[in-house]
């Protein structure tokens, strides 16, 4: 079975990626691989990971994630991990992992809010 | 579902995805609720990827359990890999042998109400984790 198409989407200057729902080893590999790529191409700030359907994540997924969140920081970008159903959170924590430097969000749209929002210091005029 | 066991053979990486829709459907079928089924399939997800790893192949084998008014799902997970030399060390969050975060085994036991391992260097390793249904 080939892995599931993965399609990363450029909102602005953002990238927001869509994980499914049961995603195989490859796919989350494609995936890392897949961002990266994107983020230099669009000079993106800032990435949204919707796993807001995802079932299942293990200690692969789960590493992945922290080591793209890693990799996207040191294109100068910031990650937000939107949607992760509580469920999930329950097991991922249980289970003993974490996801880096992660931030995260309710859903998308509190992602992308996260993400525009300025720090304070360049509110002043 | 009227099948009361199974097994299931792991002989691809592609076979962690499919473990995991076994295990979904089975312990959904049993009744367990979605927390303890994502739990179980998490655990089954990294079992199946050890035997992936370490072992190559392997079977994963699954049946209910019945004890009175208890019920529960028993995983059995059997490879015929290099085998694990201490299991205790195998046992401590962070250790690893591998590639993995050393989060596989020690997470799995958390997640389950009981495992228990038995393996021998050379000849392989046999994994059984229970999760009971709580009324």
């Amino acid at each position: 079975m080939a892995s599931e198409s993965i399609s990363v989407i450029k909102l602005r200057d953002l990238l927001l990626v869509t994980v499914p729902p049961d995603p195989g080893d490859e796919t989350i590999s494609a995936l890392q691989e897949q961002v990266l790529r994107a983020m230099a191409r669009h000079e993106a700030k800032g990435l949204v990971l919707d796993i807001s359907t995802v079932q299942t994540l293990d200690s692969f997924f789960a590493r992945t994630v922290a080591e793209t969140v890693q990799m996207v920081a040191l294109m100068g970008g910031r990650t937000v991990l939107a949607g992760m159903r509580a469920n999930v959170a329950v097991t991922a924590t249980q289970l003993g992992l974490t996801v880096g430097n992660a931030l995260t969000a309710l859903d998308v749209d509190r992602a992308l809010d996260l993400l525009n929002a300025k720090p304070s210091g360049e509110l002043r005029v | 579902m009227n099948e009361h066991q199974g097994e299931f053979r792991i002989t691809s990486e592609n076979d962690i995805v499919m473990a995991r829709k076994v295990v979904r459907e089975v312990s959904t079928a049993l009744g367990f609720g979605l927390t303890d089924v994502t739990r179980i399939v998490t655990a089954a997800s990294e079992l199946t990827r050890n035997i992936y790893h370490y072992a190559q192949s392997g079977v994963m084998h699954w049946r209910s359990l019945n004890q009175g008014v208890c019920v529960g799902l028993e995983l059995t997970f059997e490879d015929h890999g290099p085998g694990i030399a201490d299991i205790e060390q195998a046992m401590e969050p962070g250790y690893s042998t591998g590639k993995g975060l050393g989060m596989g085994l020690p997470g799995s036991k958390r997640l389950m109400d009981e495992m228990t391992i038995e393996s021998t260097v050379g000849k392989g390793t046999t994994v059984i984790v229970r999760k009971w249904l709580k009324k």
